[in-house]
């Protein structure tokens, strides 16, 4: 019996976050209309979506039907999103700065800890930081694997460095789904694997960037200051989701839950509109919004940590992942092949960290502060009294 | 009457001598300009002197960042690298710290050179004006005495330590600088937690004080992200608490205790501005005791050695104005008198 009454808790638990995922209004990000994409909008890009990607996709009864993992059922009944099976979205491609095994969040020491995009991960003793990162498929920025080499697909792989040509230079890479690179300046890094394969007539383009800040305490200041204003988007990428950097965003910056971040759709530099963007927490919980007029959308970062209290780490490092994508009307020709439609497809990941509010009290810190305050004052009060002789008039007899 | 005789008596030749300094014209003009110079700075208020310096350099040290001043990392004096926004600049026992926790590996390659960088940048600062940075811009030295006056007013008597506590608590500061030392390069070992670094910051009010100035309360809090940072923090609100509660009985009450004053002292010998007696010319009458905020007593025994400057002393120079006697004390600047105790200054001072 209470076995049964826990499955029908569970069942309904998993049953709320989907209903409130479908329900849920995505965030808009100028108040303006436009936020959420319409029923009739999601119906036309699964309609264009290729065939496999269609079926493997759960309609919102069979999500939930899938088992949510350990993390997504502590944090059940949570608003936010929804959990994605491996399945979904197993053909997106995107950079990570750890491999499969190692993306459990666990903070590392010897790196930089923490920017809102990437921060580079140590580097050889002598020389210049070296950073590597890892071309992985799938959506759950926990479990995706290694993607598999495709050899019908054509792949470009292009380095934007601080102090480089402001388009990039290629980056050879022997394994595509391994590559580092030095960072001998401070600055932003950015990485643009590229893609390109054909689909019956459809050309599907997928940009995977990964932007990693690499910045030091006693490094240039020049450096920094040309950092900070360094352009973050390449005019000849295809498609590109860039970061939206906070006007008080310092070099040394951490995106925490709880924190509102924005994203900017871009195509060879210019802003797409309606593009359709998905944010996947650590978790594996998903957001979806549309891009509005400027290519900007909003997400508020989902808290998505629950750990014992005793096993919690305010530096546990979890990953997301933002997807956009966008059809558009081209035709051209492809090895030879013609096309009449191209499918973009850009993603971009990042980390965040548990929010300071999770695990700061101030109504603790103030407590001891005013108590000890009022202990040291009774103190040195009683102390001091203690301290003072009583009035003890001693009279003389002049005439003794 | 015959006591007020007496006093009518001694008086007069002061105010003769006073009067006669005031009144003798130099030989030559560009002396005379110098002399007056001279005497100008030797006569000043220097109490109104130093609160509206303090004040500036609070402002500047608090809300300078806003102004998009940064003076750097390396700074003698607590101006406090939590305090994000407004700070011009950063107490170098924060990067010192975070330098010093280090993995051992690391300590020993060519990256740690950046510690003697600092240490020099520091020492750079540092040798301008001595401890000077405690007595004139340190923010929370500023505070203490701004807490000194709010006691003043509310007519709350300050406390004094007896000879036996002040030779025990002399010793805490630098208990308290080895430890910020230590502990980080035990985390750096593994030996300890990271969320034990920056050791003395976590527990110096300055952190919980100053960015309080610029609207950031955040660091009143208790951190329950681990066992370690409980402590640590709990540690902090508690000397937060102290520094409160002690600035209100005692002057400069946490300067006593400062690590910073402690590492200031290892280095304050090779420093440009000094303070010198000249014991000849000391009546040990006890001014310069009775005005020192630390209560340094050899201000006024000791008679035998020119460099009088102790490890507790902030150089706040209340001493050279208290005192009566010509060229008794002094501060110098790379040996040239910048400020010295006259018979007249004195005088103009006490009215």
């Amino acid at each position: 019996m209470p076995r049964l009454g826990l499955c029908a808790a569970l069942l309904m638990a998993v049953l709320s976050i989907d209903g409130y995922c479908q329900e849920a209004p995505a965030r808009k990000p100028d108040g303006n209309e436009g936020g959420r994409p319409s029923d009739a909008q999601i119906a036309k890009w699964r309609a264009r979506r290729p065939a496999d990607e269609v079926a493997a996709k759960p309609t919102p009864g069979a999500a939930t039907a899938d088992a949510p993992n350990a993390d997504s059922i502590r944090g059940g009944g949570r608003p936010g999103g929804r959990v994605m099976t491996a399945k979904h979205g197993s053909n997106v491609l995107w950079l990570s700065d750890s491999p499969p095994s190692r993306g459990n969040g666990k903070s590392r020491w010897g790196g930089m800890g923490g920017m809102g995009g990437m921060a580079m991960g140590g580097g050889a003793r002598r020389g210049p930081p070296v950073k590597r990162l890892w071309l992985r498929a799938g959506i759950d920025p926990q479990k995706s694997g290694f993607a598999r080499d495709d050899a019908k697909a054509e792949t470009e792989i292009l380095l934007v460095t601080p102090q480089g040509k402001p388009e990039g230079e290629p980056l050879s890479a022997a394994e595509h789904h391994k590559l580092s690179f030095e960072m001998p300046v401070q600055g932003y890094y950015r990485l643009y694997l590229t893609k390109r394969k054909l689909k019956d007539d459809t050309l599907a383009v997928s940009v995977a960037k990964a932007e990693v800040a690499y910045f030091s305490h006693g490094g240039d200041e020049e450096e920094r200051n040309e950092a900070a204003t360094a352009p973050r988007a390449l005019d000849s990428a295809p498609i590109e989701i860039v970061r939206e950097k906070k006007p008080d965003e310092k070099m040394f910056f951490r995106l925490t839950s709880g924190d509102e971040q924005v994203f900017i759709v871009l195509r060879k530099g210019v802003p797409v509109a309606n593009a359709r963007v998905r944010f996947v927490s650590h978790a594996g919980w998903v957001k979806e919004a549309v891009s509005d007029d400027q290519g900007r959308v909003s997400f508020q970062i989902v808290r998505d940590y629950f750990p014992a209290w005793n096993e919690f780490e305010k530096r546990f490092k979890a990953a997301y992942l933002v997807i956009a994508e966008t059809d558009a009307v081209e035709s051209g020709r492809f090895n030879d092949q013609p096309y009449r439609s191209v499918r973009y497809q850009a993603t971009l990941s990042g980390s965040y960290y548990p929010s300071p509010s999770d695990y700061r009290s101030y109504a603790w810190g103030l407590g001891i502060g005013f108590a000890f305050l009022i202990f040291c004052g009774t103190a040195i009060y009683l102390y001091r009294r203690r301290r003072v002789k009583p009035f003890a008039e001693v009279r003389f007899d002049e005439k003794q | 009457m015959k006591s007020s005789e007496t006093q009518a008596s001694a008086m007069a030749p002061v105010d003769n001598r006073a009067q006669r300094a005031e009144r003798s014209p130099p030989s030559r003009g560009g002396d005379r300009v110098t002399a007056g110079i001279r005497a100008a700075i030797n006569h000043v208020d220097l109490n109104r002197f130093r609160f509206w310096f303090q004040l500036v350099a609070f402002v500047l040290f608090v809300y300078g960042g806003y102004l998009a001043i940064d003076l750097g990392s390396r700074l003698p004096f607590f101006s406090c690298g939590y305090n994000q926004e407004g700070r011009a600049g950063v107490c170098y026992l924060l990067p010192l710290q975070h330098q010093l926790s280090r993995p051992w590996p690391m300590l020993f390659t060519a990256a740690s050179l950046s510690i003697l960088s600092g240490l020099g940048i520091f020492f750079l600062w540092f040798i301008v004006l001595n401890k000077g940075w405690c007595g004139f811009v340190c923010p929370l030295g500023t505070l203490q005495d701004w807490l000194t006056a709010l006691r003043r007013r509310l007519g709350i008597r300050y406390a004094n330590y007896t000879r036996g506590q002040f030779a025990q608590l002399t010793k805490v500061k630098y208990i308290l600088l080895a430890l910020t030392i230590l502990i980080p390069l035990g985390i750096g070992g593994g030996l300890w937690s990271h969320d034990m670094s920056p050791p003395f910051c976590l527990i110096c009010p300055a952190r919980m004080i100053l960015p309080a100035f610029t609207g950031d309360f955040s660091q009143f809090t208790i951190d329950f992200s681990s066992k370690t940072s409980i402590v640590m923090t709990t540690l902090g609100m508690m000397v937060t608490a102290l520094f409160i509660a002690g600035g209100f009985i005692k002057k400069r009450f946490f300067c006593f205790l400062c690590p910073m004053s402690a590492l200031h002292y290892l280095f304050s010998k090779l420093a440009l501005f000094r303070l010198k007696k000249d014991g000849d010319k000391c009546t040990r009458c006890g001014d310069c005791y009775r005005v020192c905020d630390l209560e340094i007593k050899e201000i006024a025994d000791e008679v035998n050695k020119p460099n009088i400057m102790t490890d507790d002393c902030t150089l706040c120079l209340k001493c050279v104005a208290a005192c009566p006697e010509d060229g008794a004390l002094k501060a110098t600047f790379a040996g040239i008198p910048i400020f010295e105790s006259t018979e007249a200054g004195f005088i103009r001072r006490m009215r």
